[in-house]
């Protein structure tokens, strides 16, 4: 059966769309040898899961140290005076608050108090944890992604919400359950989702005045003030006036203080470079075993570019050859590749640990790997350049 | 009118001392039409005249010249261009691709030359139905006959209409009667189709279907007989 449909012509070949010569002899030559074009796609895949899960990591570990900045709604950040990311700061007087609302182009301003702390679990032991006091009447710096509660729940002197990633963590088993921060009781009154934190100091949103209340700090305290500008004004202007009016602090739009932050985090831990390192080494592997694989199948096919010089093809299409079964390892390397990687990414979702796979970074993993296939297609095509045509005579 | 005419051309391999002469003040005109063997010992050159002729190799010294033009000042690209444009080949070991049908192995050159997708198959089709290969169009190299294999490389040697085939040992893989039925097929071809068709050998059976046999020794033309084999 099989053969009779290999050799009736009017047949049509499932690969129909390859008859284009150098993608139909590019398609050939990969699939000739199987046990070989398996191992490409392996080294491609393997490639692509390492590439995809560091960059992963890269951006959701970005995306954790910034996510405070990002969700709060604000235009600008007064920080404290040399302030290098949101988890760590000094104080702010409220004061500042008034200056700054004085300011022309500034519609609203409003605290945000985080400072580090120290939760009692019900089975012993602490474990740090990042305070968040917002001002609960504008919702500025408020809890995003809630599951369970509401943040008009804090309205009570001890409530706090907590994410639910951290709650087995902090010893929380459900709402209601009342434990000790500070040495001072807090009733979890909700939940959100997914609110990882770089530093593993899971977040505690509760109201301005409550964080100040378990921080000791003095009610006229706070650590950061959140701008909000009138509709025309122009940020950078009111940017500059805030600074040149309050004097001894940092005013930052939030883009650039969410990207201070994630600057602080992983470049200056060395997160950062760990990760684009791990990352860079799955892009090497790739090209190597891309390459070698594919410089093994072209000196396999050596008497065939050798006929095809000699019959008088230019070189661009003997490249094309090459360039094509690059890519076509490529696509589907990459595609079973990004499977694995979505696996992954679901794998973690229930975790702390945060792997982004935002779709821009989907195309930047499918362009390095077609760069990393092409790189390794380079010393098959110089192989081919070399070949003399008068070798089909030996 | 000729096809390839070559004026005292030298073919020098090495220098000084070391230099060897594959092909010594050669001079040949390939005329249409014609069946001209190249006979001769092992080293004796044919396969380098074959290379010259082929636009494959520039001589040391002489001139080539194909379709009346000289071929000197050629790049490597153009040369290219020209033989795809122009020569047919025919190589011993066939050279077939082996993960190609055979219809395939023949529509490939078309790709090459850039004629569109849709008339390469009903071209490849047609020169293997020519070949008496019509019903092993969709089979792969390993699966013919080594007869069949090399009237698969005539017909994509053909598929361009050349005005000169070069055909290398076309017979010294085939058995006596495959042998003697390709040097009859690149003698017809010679004639039916008035390309000229340029074959080295070292097998007597080809030796009746040569219109001009050349017998080339250390590299000169020692013997040039023409007769009439039209019949």
């Amino acid at each position: 059966m099989v053969a009779s449909i290999r050799h009736n012509p009017a047949v049509i070949d499932p690969l129909s769309l390859f008859r284009n010569g150098t993608s139909l002899l590019a398609w050939r030559n990969l699939a000739h040898d199987r046990a070989r074009f398996v191992v490409t796609l392996v080294g491609v895949v393997f490639a692509v899961l390492l590439m995809g899960v560091e960059l992963g990591l890269l951006v959701g570990f970005a995306r954790t140290t910034s996510g405070l900045v990002e969700h709060a709604g604000a235009d600008l950040w007064v920080t404290p005076l040399g302030t290098t990311n949101v988890d760590i700061a000094g104080r702010l007087d409220e004061r500042r608050r008034y200056e700054a609302l004085a300011v022309p182009g500034v519609a609203s301003v409003d605290k945000l108090m985080a400072q580090f702390g120290f939760w009692k679990k019900p089975s012993g032991g602490t474990e740090s944890v990042s305070v968040i006091g917002f001002n609960l009447a504008t919702g500025k710096g408020a809890p995003w992604n809630l599951i369970e509660g509401s943040a008009a729940d804090l309205q009570q002197d001890d409530a706090v919400i907590i994410d639910k990633l951290y709650a087995e963590k902090l010893g929380v088993k459900g709402m209601g359950d009342t434990l000790e921060l500070n040495g001072r009781r807090v009733r979890v009154v909700g939940f959100t989702n997914g609110l990882r934190t770089f530093t593993q100091s899971p977040y505690v949103f509760t109201t301005h005045s409550n964080a100040l209340h378990l921080a000791g700090f003095a009610d006229d305290l706070t650590t950061y003030l959140l701008v909000n500008l009138k509709p025309d004004a122009d940020p950078e202007t009111v940017r500059r006036a805030l600074k040149q009016r309050l004097g001894q602090v940092d005013v930052w739009k939030a883009d650039a203080f969410a990207l201070q932050a994630q600057k602080y985090w992983l470049i200056t831990t060395g997160a950062g470079s760990a990760l684009l390192l791990a990352a860079a080494l799955g892009l090497i592997v790739g090209i190597v075993i891309v390459g070698q694989t594919l410089y093994a199948t072209t000196v396999d096919r050596l008497p065939e570019y050798a006929t095809l010089r000699a019959i008088g093809a230019a070189n661009a299409y003997l490249y094309k050859v090459i360039l094509k079964q690059a890519v076509i390892s490529a696509v589907l390397g990459f595609s079973i590749g990004l499977i694995g990687i979505f696996v992954v990414v679901a794998l973690t979702g229930r975790s702390n640990i945060s792997l982004a796979m935002p779709v821009w970074l989907i195309g930047v993993l499918g362009v390095l790997t077609l760069l990393m296939c092409a790189f390794g297609a380079v010393i098959s095509i110089r192989r081919v350049i070399s070949i003399e045509p008068t070798s089909v005579f030996q | 009118m000729t096809i390839a005419h070559l004026d005292n051309v030298s073919v020098i391999y090495g220098n000084g001392l070391a230099e060897l002469f594959a092909l010594r003040d050669v001079s040949l005109s390939i005329a249409p039409a014609e069946m001209t063997l190249l006979l001769g010992p092992s080293g004796s050159g044919k396969t380098t005249l074959l290379q010259v002729l082929g636009c494959l190799m520039r001589p040391t010294r002489g001139e080539v010249s194909v379709f009346e033009r000289s071929i000197r000042g050629y790049s490597e690209r153009q040369l290219a261009a020209f033989r795809l444009a122009h020569i047919g080949f025919v190589f011993q070991n066939y050279h077939l691709f082996p993960t190609l049908r055979a219809w395939e192995n023949i529509a490939i050159v078309l790709d090459v030359q850039g004629v569109p997708r849709e008339e390469q198959r009903d071209r490849a089709m047609a020169l293997l139905e020519k070949l008496g290969l019509g019903d092993r169009a969709s089979h792969y190299p390993s699966e013919l006959s080594g007869g069949q294999k090399q009237r698969v490389a005539i017909a994509r040697a053909l598929s361009l209409s050349p005005q000169l085939i070069l055909a290398d040992e076309p017979t010294a893989a085939l058995d006596g009667k495959t042998g003697q039925g390709v040097a009859a097929l690149l003698h017809d071809l010679a004639h039916r189709e008035g390309c000229a068709v340029v074959v080295v050998s070292h097998d007597p059976r080809v030796e009746p279907f040569g219109d001009r046999v050349l017998h080339l020794e250390d590299g000169v033309i020692r013997d040039d007989v023409r007769r009439d084999n039209r019949g």
